[in-house]
């Protein structure tokens, strides 16, 4: 079952988002564990393989916000730098970047499954 | 119910988070729902749909900027152009500080930055906007007509007087439009159709300040309109276009605007002011017509303010003596010479500051609004006190006639105060002679027809005054209470030029003899007449071939003469 402590020693910052849910800590896990199955991710890597790199800055936008807002910082941190990266159009080898973001998705969705 | 009931029973207002993350719309739908009953939408598309569906009772859209389907841009667009939803405060969410300007500049009320920090702030925020909105809709609900939607006569002039201060050289026009008889359009085919009429002019002003003119117009009274508007030179485009309009409500149903203009108008003068003017020239063809649209000018006003100088002053001219009764001899004209048989008596107003005022003047503005009663009611007192003092002094009896006003008529006291007005000097109703006037006989009222009957009974003799003047009917001659006719004078000022007055003249004396009437001409003042009307068989004249009317120390005159 995932636990607030499982959170904090994945490196999210719980504090800050339980803040933005007037801490109640049910409401924050159940959003949080909606995260795994986010299809932005699998949009995001299968658009960055065709090429689209307009629609990958629109699903990375999309991961980053909700990131951002469940202070879920390891997998933030590469999807910050993903959306940064494309939003400046960079033209470069995302899969370094997009193989840390997944590991990171991996990582939660395990915690979630315990 | 509608948003001030929803506002006053303190139920949670609606609002939609629009959001295509799940956990987006959940997190601020949580922050937010203690307070507000939230709805939620996955796009703008979706939001769409939904808001149209609560359109009047949503409070706020908190709207993401990018989405699939529809993106927050293009959905603040369609609200701002949709007259239905652009009054729905939007408040943008948004982690991208170029969005921001950007949405402001769309029309969105606020921003709300993400992540969601400080929930509290985002509270704050929030009900400060649907709060703000709130305040303006009560206040945009209260400026305006709830009929027409044209603003109220209050805030039509704070908007008048804030477009003289943004454009202080422009010519300005200030117009009224006016229903006529309004309340007979309403008796005549309804009140709902009175109400499209009143629409129908309101939308067509609505579009001719939107398209050929700038300025504000508001509902005014039941059945007014005012404009306030640049310069236009003939108002003749504006009236026809406002017909037309109304035409189409229903070619059988006549409705008749008329416009007041007050053209170029004085800046220096208050903006009521202006419409008082707009509203005179407006007042005077209210029953000519021939003329739909009048246009102020400085006579009007000076006439306006004279005529209120005279209404003010009738209390004082009574008390001050400056309201005096002249008396004009009526004399009999059928035996060898002329016999002085009675007398009429006739208001003059000497005012301290105008001088004499011709009755001409006064007369018809006090019929207007009714101070004719206080006029009537001096004479009847004076005349009687008169008649009183001539039979005391010099043994002399001279009835003398009284003017009897149609408003005379309808008040219920009328026949007391004669009574007590004839008992106060001791006199006799037969003594006493009353004077209706013609037209008040065409109202074809049978309560008038009852109460000169009355008056009648109880022995006063009752004269119909300018009697050919109006649309009598042989006929009604024959259900009238009278005593005397009272020939125009019109009729008999042409009697020796005009043979067809002669005709006519006869033709009433004939008439007058078959009834038994006795017939007065008045206004003889040559011999030619005279002669011609006693030929005739006239029984009495009146005129300034006998005298003209003098005040009362003269009138003993005549009786020294007898």
């Amino acid at each position: 079952m995932l636990t607030m402590d499982a959170l904090k020693n994945f490196g999210a910052n719980t504090d800050e988002a339980l803040g933005r849910c007037f801490n109640n800590e049910e409401f924050y896990l159940k959003l949080v564990k909606t995260v795994p199955s986010e299809p932005n991710f699998d949009q995001l890597v299968l658009s960055i393989e065709n090429g689209d790199l307009k629609r990958a800055f629109e699903h990375a936008h999309a991961i980053k916000g909700v990131l951002a807002n469940l202070s879920l910082t390891p997998i933030y941190d590469p999807a910050n730098e993903i959306t940064e990266r494309l939003r400046a159009e960079e033209n470069i080898d995302y899969k370094p970047l997009l193989d840390k973001m997944m590991a990171k998705r991996d990582e939660l969705k395990a915690l979630c499954e315990e | 119910m509608d948003r001030k009931s929803r506002y006053s029973a303190g139920i949670k207002r609606k609002v939609i988070v629009v959001d295509d993350e799940y956990v987006n719309r959940q997190m601020l739908g949580f922050i937010i729902s203690q307070k507000y009953d939230v709805m939620y939408a996955e796009n703008g598309r979706d939001a769409l749909e939904k808001i149209k569906t609560v359109k009047t009772e949503l409070s706020l859209v908190l709207l993401d900027i990018m989405m699939p389907e529809m993106d927050g841009f293009e959905l603040i667009k369609i609200m701002k152009d949709d007259e239905e939803l652009r009054h729905i405060p939007i408040i943008v969410l948004t982690s991208e500080e170029s969005a921001e300007v950007k949405s402001l500049k769309l029309g969105a009320s606020d921003f709300i930055m993400k992540p969601y920090n400080r929930p509290e702030v985002i509270l704050a925020r929030i009900g400060r906007i649907v709060e703000l909105n709130e305040g303006r809709h009560i206040i945009q609900d209260t400026e305006r007509d709830t009929l027409t939607g044209l603003y109220n006569q209050n805030y039509f002039y704070e908007y008048a007087v804030q477009l003289d201060q943004y454009f202080p050289n422009w010519e300005m026009d200030a117009v009224v439009i006016d229903v006529d008889h309004f309340h007979l359009v309403n008796s005549l085919y309804g009140r709902q159709f009175g109400n499209e009429v009143l629409v129908k002019i309101a939308d067509t002003i609505r579009s001719i300040l939107s398209e050929t003119m700038d300025g504000y117009a508001c509902r005014y009274e039941a059945d007014k309109f005012y404009l306030y508007c640049t310069h236009l030179d003939d108002y003749e485009v504006i009236r026809s276009q406002i017909m037309e309009e109304l035409f189409t409500l229903g070619d059988d149903k006549r409705v008749r605007i008329r416009l007041g203009v007050y053209s170029d108008v004085e800046r220096q003068l208050g903006m009521e002011e202006r419409f008082d003017r707009a509203k005179l020239a407006c007042n005077r063809i209210r029953n000519n017509y021939t003329q739909a649209i009048a246009y102020y000018d400085n006579k009007l006003h000076k006439d306006a303010i004279f005529a209120e100088r005279l209404i003010h002053d009738i209390h004082d001219a009574i008390v001050n003596k400056n309201l005096v009764v002249y008396y004009q001899p009526k004399y009999g004209v059928q035996g060898e010479k002329p016999v002085l048989k009675s007398a009429e008596a006739l208001i003059r107003w000497n005012h301290p500051e105008f001088g004499m005022i011709s009755p001409g003047k006064f007369i018809p503005l006090f019929e207007d609004n009714g101070l004719i009663q206080i006029l009537d009611h001096f004479v009847w007192e004076e005349a009687a006190k008169q008649i009183r003092k001539w039979k005391d002094e010099y043994g002399v009896t001279v009835p003398v006639s009284v003017n009897v006003s149609r408003m005379d008529i309808y008040d219920p006291r009328l026949e007391t105060r004669l009574l007590d007005i004839l008992k106060d000097n001791g006199l006799e109703p037969s003594e006493y002679m009353l004077e209706i006037t013609e037209s008040a006989y065409s109202d074809d009222s049978s309560q008038l027809i009852e109460v000169v009957q009355s008056l009648r009974d109880k022995g006063f003799k009752i004269e119909m005054d300018d009697f050919c003047s109006g649309y009598s009917s042989l006929n009604m001659l024959t259900m009238l209470p009278v005593d005397v006719l009272k020939m125009d004078m019109q009729f008999v000022r042409n009697v020796h030029t005009d043979e067809n007055s002669f005709k006519l003249i006869k033709l009433v004396m004939e008439i007058a003899e078959f009834m038994n009437f006795t017939v007065i001409a008045e206004g003889v003042e040559n011999k030619e007449q005279y002669d011609l009307l006693k030929q005739a068989g006239c029984d009495l004249i009146q005129g300034y071939y006998f005298s003209k009317p003098v005040p009362a120390d003269e009138f003993v005159q005549f009786f020294d003469k007898d």
